[in-house]
């Protein structure tokens, strides 16, 4: 009998204590339970389907056939001269475009005397400098024919074949005055690809812009991380917006145009102060995720609505860059300059990219990168080559801006690329070598001598000594945005260990962080119940005198 | 006597550079340029036969060495290129051009072909 009523008494404990956990567990998980269930509902969030109603009409057609037209069924000898053809027509399209920052690389700093862009005073720790465009070498992705001379190459971006008309011309001028039958006719075949790709014309494409967007920093995913040739025919898993199978956005669909201007630059205008919809307004200056989405992307109720007014859309939307192609994470300028034989190399290592070029320094890639986090207001703070710089710290050279005090600001994925670049000594500033050419550092090896002419370029004064610094440069992680099955699980941030937010400090984040004191309560009340329990179960046992149930 | 010195000098110089341009000339005797286009003519065809799957040459001067593509083109081997019907029904002068192309602009030339 004895043994009944304590094997009874144990089991009211037991089931008591099953209770008790499992109501604390079941509590933990509830908000990351219903927010999965809401993502795997049959209903559609209200964010989907704005999104849908805002690119509905995003039907493009043509009323003309650049084919037929007279001016275009010349030969053709030159670039400047398929220009002139254009503009015919589009009286002002060059005068809109020589404006923009697509022909200038520049724009005005907020800093006096300063300009911000490849031709202006900025730097970055990839290439360094544009040289003020005395460095041809970047050249080959300016919208010119002939690199800032002469006429905008309209087919840059509005050509829908890729052919290369340089090619062509050079061929044709050198074929000049050969009568021979088999030249004659090869001229022939050259002039009819000319004019057949000079009738391809088309709104631009993303070849168009990946042309150079894709291969920024002088190759294929160099620079950004999150915009490679990958993205030039994406699947669903790599880009939900730009696969074909998905919504098969053009880079303009989100990026829109006024008058040659295209939005999505990154030296004005915070993108998260206008929060225009597409509803209201298709050609608004900057699309966000918001645009379309709304601030409500969520189903009602989900958990995950109350993240948008301080985690960014791609944060959990784009859980790593580089996906399908290797990016280039770290470039050490102190390791150029080396030799074999008296000849510059190149050693090649994992994904075939290259890791040391005597040229450049050395290299380090990756694929599947994780982004790091940092709260993100639209804007960034740059290092421009006239700006002092403490060379005993890492040097930011470009660095979002924001805190978790700023209404604009959202908690946003990055790509940092670091590496060491050279710095004036004595100045403290960075510097800006001239790379390419005769006089360059990659023809002459002469670091010293490449800085002297790099910033006469840019009128900005050098003491003749330079040392190297480490350097950070910051890139928002904003395209491969992930099937929404591939977005961040709760516990990726709300975690004590390794969480993503890890360098999110000055918040409390659940699950992430710990209050001592709060924690000391929850134990005592735990304990308590545990006690209370224990004490009347006790007690009902104590009292029954005996008696038999 | 100065007249005697100044003609030897010209004479010295001009042949010096005569042998310069004679081992600068080492190469092919053919048009490159012309050769460029009768190398796309030939794998064009081989497209419209069937035999390629591209119309757009898929070896690249730049894919060898010099001393490669000079073997290759003596030994007439374009095995590689898999336009065999193409080749052998190519003269000697088009054969000629191609191989200028190809030797020009080879990975250890002056000049390697990009992505033209």
């Amino acid at each position: 009998m004895g043994k009944i009523k304590t094997s009874c008494g144990e089991q009211i404990l037991k089931t008591t204590l099953f209770l008790i956990f499992a109501a604390l567990i079941f509590m933990g998980r509830l908000p990351c339970a219903f927010a999965s269930q809401q993502l795997s509902g049959a209903d559609e969030a209200l964010g989907i389907k704005l999104a849908k109603q805002a690119v509905r009409a995003d039907k493009h057609w043509t009323t003309t056939d650049h084919s037929k037209m007279e001016i275009l069924k010349q030969n053709f000898t030159s670039g400047d001269q398929i220009t002139q053809a254009c503009l015919s027509c589009h009286t002002d399209a060059s005068m809109q475009f020589e404006k923009t920052i697509h022909w200038t690389w520049e724009v005005p700093s907020e800093k006096e005397g300063v300009m911000n862009g490849k031709a202006g005073h900025a730097i970055n720790n990839f290439c360094i400098s544009g040289n003020a465009m005395e460095d041809k070498g970047c050249l080959s992705c300016h919208v010119g024919w002939n690199g800032t001379e002469g006429e905008v190459n309209c087919l840059a971006c509005h050509g829908k074949e890729k052919f290369n008309y340089k090619e062509a011309f050079e061929d044709l001028k050198a074929f000049e005055g050969d009568d021979d039958p088999d030249t004659l006719e090869i001229v022939k075949e050259v002039q009819a690809e000319v004019k057949n790709a000079v009738h391809q014309i088309t709104m631009p494409q993303r070849e168009n812009c990946g042309e150079c967007h894709f291969k920024g920093g002088g190759g294929d995913g160099v620079k950004h991380g999150d915009l490679d040739t990958s993205l030039a025919n994406p699947n669903k898993m790599l880009d939900v917006h730009m696969a074909a199978e998905g919504a098969d956005f053009t880079c303009t669909r989100c990026h829109t145009t006024v008058k040659h201007n295209i939005a999505g630059r990154l030296y004005t205008r915070p993108a998260a102060a206008e929060r225009t919809s597409l509803i209201e307004d298709d050609m608004a200056t900057k699309i966000t995720c918001e645009s379309c989405h709304s601030n409500l992307p969520h189903k009602t109720a989900s958990k995950m609505n109350d993240h948008t007014d301080k985690v960014a859309c791609q944060s959990c939307h784009i859980p790593e860059f580089a996906r399908v192609n290797p990016t280039k994470m770290w470039w050490d300028w102190t390791k150029a300059g080396d030799l074999k034989e008296g000849k510059p190399y190149v050693t090649k290592g994992e994904f075939g990219k290259p890791t040391y070029k005597s040229i450049k320094g050395e290299f380090r890639w990756e694929k599947n990168v994780q982004p790091e986090y940092f709260w993100y207001n639209g804007s960034f703070a740059n290092t421009g080559i006239k700006d002092k710089i403490d060379p005993s710290a890492i040097v930011e050279v470009s660095h979002p801006l924001g805190d978790k005090n700023d209404p604009d600001a959202r908690i946003h994925p990055f790509k940092i690329h670091r590496g060491k670049q050279p710095y004036d000594k004595i100045n403290k500033q960075m510097v800006a070598p001239l790379l390419s050419g005769p006089k360059g550092f990659w023809t002459t090896f002469d670091m010293n001598d490449a800085i002297t002419r790099g910033n006469t370029t840019l009128k900005v004064p050098y003491s003749g000594e330079f040392d190297y610094v480490e350097t950070t440069y910051a890139f928002p992680i904003t395209h491969m945005v992930a099937p929404g099955e591939n977005a961040l699980n709760c516990n990726e941030c709300h975690i004590r260990k390794n969480s993503r937010l890890a360098s999110i400090t000055g918040i409390y984040l659940p699950g992430r962080d710990r209050s001592n004191f709060i924690d000391s309560l929850g134990i005592i009340a735990v304990l308590a119940a545990l006690a209370g329990v224990l004490l009347h179960g006790l007690g009902r046992f104590f009292t029954r005198n005996g008696k038999e149930e | 006597m100065f007249k005697k010195l100044f003609i030897a000098g010209i004479l010295v110089m001009f042949t010096l550079g005569s042998l310069s341009a004679a081992f600068a000339s080492e190469g092919p005797s053919g048009n490159k340029r012309k050769g460029k286009y009768t190398y796309r003519k030939v794998v064009k065809a081989c497209f419209e036969r069937g035999a390629v799957d591209s119309a757009t040459p898929k070896v690249s001067p730049a894919d060898k060495k010099q001393a490669e593509w000079k073997a290759i083109f003596e030994d007439k081997n374009f095995s590689e290129f898999g336009c065999d019907q193409e080749w052998a029904g190519s003269s000697d002068k088009d054969l000629l051009d191609i191989y200028s192309y190809f030797y020009n602009f080879a990975a250890d030339s002056p000049t390697p072909a990009t992505c033209k």
